[in-house]
């Protein structure tokens, strides 16, 4: 495209801005079309395995998700027409695919209307996609983010004390990471996420020099001096304040992951990763002992089919639904609407990787992780080709929060690692989860567009 | 709905998911190896595949513009431009704003330079205060500035050569 670059910089730079958009533009139109077809094609295999006939209205309301998707494209054919063209049709993919397996569960258990989770959940989906067009729209350069780095990081402190706080703290399931106000309760700890991959970036952009250089040899390990270790013992507390106070494994090993990625892109240190890593462990290891929940998460994990873990209160018998579920989907699945993902608690949010792979099958599933690779390896690619610092951080640090979630859920389902209580990105229910990826995606989606108006010339 | 057309349909759905995956996957095989970076109409020799990338380094003359550089005017102040003064693409230019500048192989880097010489990440323009700096991202074969090699971020004066492959620039107001 920059063939045309001449000694005349205007006429050039307005024929990149004329020639480029379309073409990327164009090719997320035409995927999008399809993933919306692809999610529509999966709300409506559900209705006919389940109920052998269609039901326009779900029909109806997914299909305002569409029309919020296609304004979601012209919005970036407006303000970012450079941007990435495959983000957002995985992203419309696997939220479609949710919604999906979400009202599967309600048909089964026969809620309809505002009861239904998966109406709940195209609601909570739409104000999502707003909140990324909003995002899309306002922040025309990412670097302003920058700017606010203290902000985000007050943000971050406030959005993970929240749920502690006396009256709109509200505990589930054991974990008090809620914030209820009436009926309408909020996980702030997703949205914090954000804030601190802003903070972390714009943090380390300063003092990665002093991180990197300074300190001390042992073992051939550069290892950092006392002062600059600071951060990271603050991050390591905060972490385990979430794990010791909110009861919540899945969210500290979260943050604690995306700011010991950071600091190592940041600084290419083994070193850090190394020392963050044996913390965490060590934090982990004793938590185990002291708190009752982790070692119970223990036991599920290593011996899940033994019948006193299987029977005791929270012990192992979720998990192990999980797994016959998927055993009974085996290579092709039975089918949208034909399994029994229900039979398993929590089939809609944290445990609807086994719904989907149940009516899926293991196929089913290798696309699902498929979309999920698609997404995250362009977030790294947005890192690696960003011209700044931040950017690149940034682009780095929330798609690995995203990598990071998957594996943590994906792994904890199906007993590689103990687990966890974290929402599926883009697929589980859960409004908070969908909002805040969707804002990830919309950040990703803007770096991707600073990155390509880059002068470009090919010599 | 018969048992059979349901799992037809089972079948098709998995295909259909499957197709869009690798719909992606194509189109990023497009979108990672090119396309958008275009080549030249050839320059000179414009016969073999291979032939704009390497009938370059042929001609290697000594970076002529010198004498530009210390025409008035280049004296003070910050750089605007980067013009190429020798290689494939001598006199072309390029607008810099205050964001740092890539330069290298890779079809990421704003300035893209494709010969046997350059590393995929080659080098990096960034601005330092008012001042343009040149840092050589551990490049095979080296970024030179007036001839010397590069090895810590040095700054660029106005009209000095940086010369990187078979390509000299310099920065100009």
């Amino acid at each position: 495209m920059t063939s045309e670059l001449t000694s005349a910089p205007e006429t050039a730079s307005i024929r990149v801005r004329l020639r480029q958009p379309a073409r990327l533009r164009n090719l997320e139109l035409v995927l999008v079309v399809i993933a919306c077809a692809v999610g529509g094609g999966a709300l409506v295999l559900t209705q006919l395995g389940a109920l052998g006939q269609t039901d326009p209205g779900v029909l109806m309301l997914a299909g305002v998700l569409a029309v919020l998707v296609l304004a979601m494209h012209v919005s970036l054919r407006l303000t970012a027409p450079q941007a990435d063209p495959f983000i957002l049709p995985v992203v419309t993919l696997l939220n479609g695919l949710g919604i999906a397996a979400i009202y599967r569960i309600d048909l089964a258990d026969g809620d309809s209307g505002w009861d239904a989770a998966g109406v709940r959940q195209i609601a909570w989906s739409s104000i999502a996609i707003l909140a990324a067009i909003v995002v899309i729209v306002v922040i025309r350069n990412h670097r302003v983010l920058q700017r606010y780095r203290f902000v985000s990081m007050f943000a971050g402190i406030v959005l993970l004390i929240l749920p502690m706080l006396p009256i709109i703290g509200h505990e589930v399931y054991g974990a008090q990471i809620w914030i209820r106000v009436g009926t309408f309760t909020f996980q702030p700890g997703e949205l914090a996420k954000i804030a601190l991959a802003i903070f972390f970036a714009a943090y380390l952009v300063e003092s990665r020099d002093s991180l990197s250089m300074v300190g001390t040899k042992f073992l051939g390990i550069r290892f950092p001096r006392a002062r600059d270790l600071g951060p990271i013992l603050v991050i390591w507390a905060a972490a385990m304040a979430v794990l010791i106070f909110q009861r919540d494994l899945g969210t500290s090993l979260l943050y604690f992951g995306l700011f010991l990625i950071m600091i190592y892109v940041a600084t290419g240190r083994v070193s850090w990763v190394l020392m963050g890593l044996g913390l965490f462990i060590g934090g982990a290891v004793i938590a185990g002992q002291v708190l009752g929940y982790v070692a119970g998460r223990f036991r599920g994990w290593l011996d899940p089919f033994n019948p006193e873990v299987y029977d005791a209160v929270g012990g192992s018998w979720q998990l192990v639904q999980g797994l016959f579920g998927m055993a009974n989907g085996g290579l092709l699945g039975t089918g949208l609407g034909q399994g029994r993902p229900d039979l398993v608690p929590l089939a809609q949010s944290d445990f609807i990787i086994a719904s989907l792979t149940e009516e899926l099958g293991l196929a089913g599933l290798f696309a699902i992780l498929a979309l999920y690779l698609l997404f995250i390896s362009r977030g790294f690619r947005i890192g690696f080709s960003g011209q700044d610092d931040f950017g690149r951080l940034l682009g780095v640090g929330l798609s690995f929060v995203v990598a990071l979630q998957v594996f943590i859920v994906v792994g904890g389902v199906t007993r590689i690692i103990p687990l966890t209580g974290l929402t599926a990105p883009f697929l589980a229910a859960g409004g908070s989860s969908l909002v805040a990826n969707w804002m990830i995606a919309a950040i990703l989606l803007r770096l991707s567009d600073t990155i390509r108006n880059q002068p470009r010339l090919v010599v | 709905m018969s048992e059979l057309t349901l799992l037809l349909l089972k079948l098709g759905f998995l295909l259909l998911l499957w197709a869009f995956v690798f719909a992606i996957v194509y189109a990023l095989r497009s979108d990672l190896f090119g396309e958008r970076v275009r080549r030249m109409p050839a320059p000179q020799s414009a016969s073999g595949e291979q032939a704009p990338y390497t009938a370059a380094p042929a001609a290697d003359p000594a970076p002529r513009p010198v004498a530009a550089a210390s025409s008035p005017g280049a004296a003070a102040g910050t750089a605007r431009r980067v013009v190429i003064t020798s290689g494939a693409k001598a006199g072309v230019e390029l607008d810099l704003d205050d964001q740092p500048l890539t330069i290298g192989r890779s079809s990421d880097s704003g300035l893209v330079i494709r010969d046997d010489y350059t590393s995929t990440h080659h080098a990096r323009l960034m601005l330092w205060g008012d001042e343009w700096v040149i840092q050589d991202l551990d490049s095979t074969n080296g970024t030179f500035l007036d001839g010397k090699r590069v090895t810590a971020p040095t700054p660029v004066p106005l009209g000095a050569t940086v010369k990187i492959g078979t390509t000299s620039f310099e920065l100009r107001r």
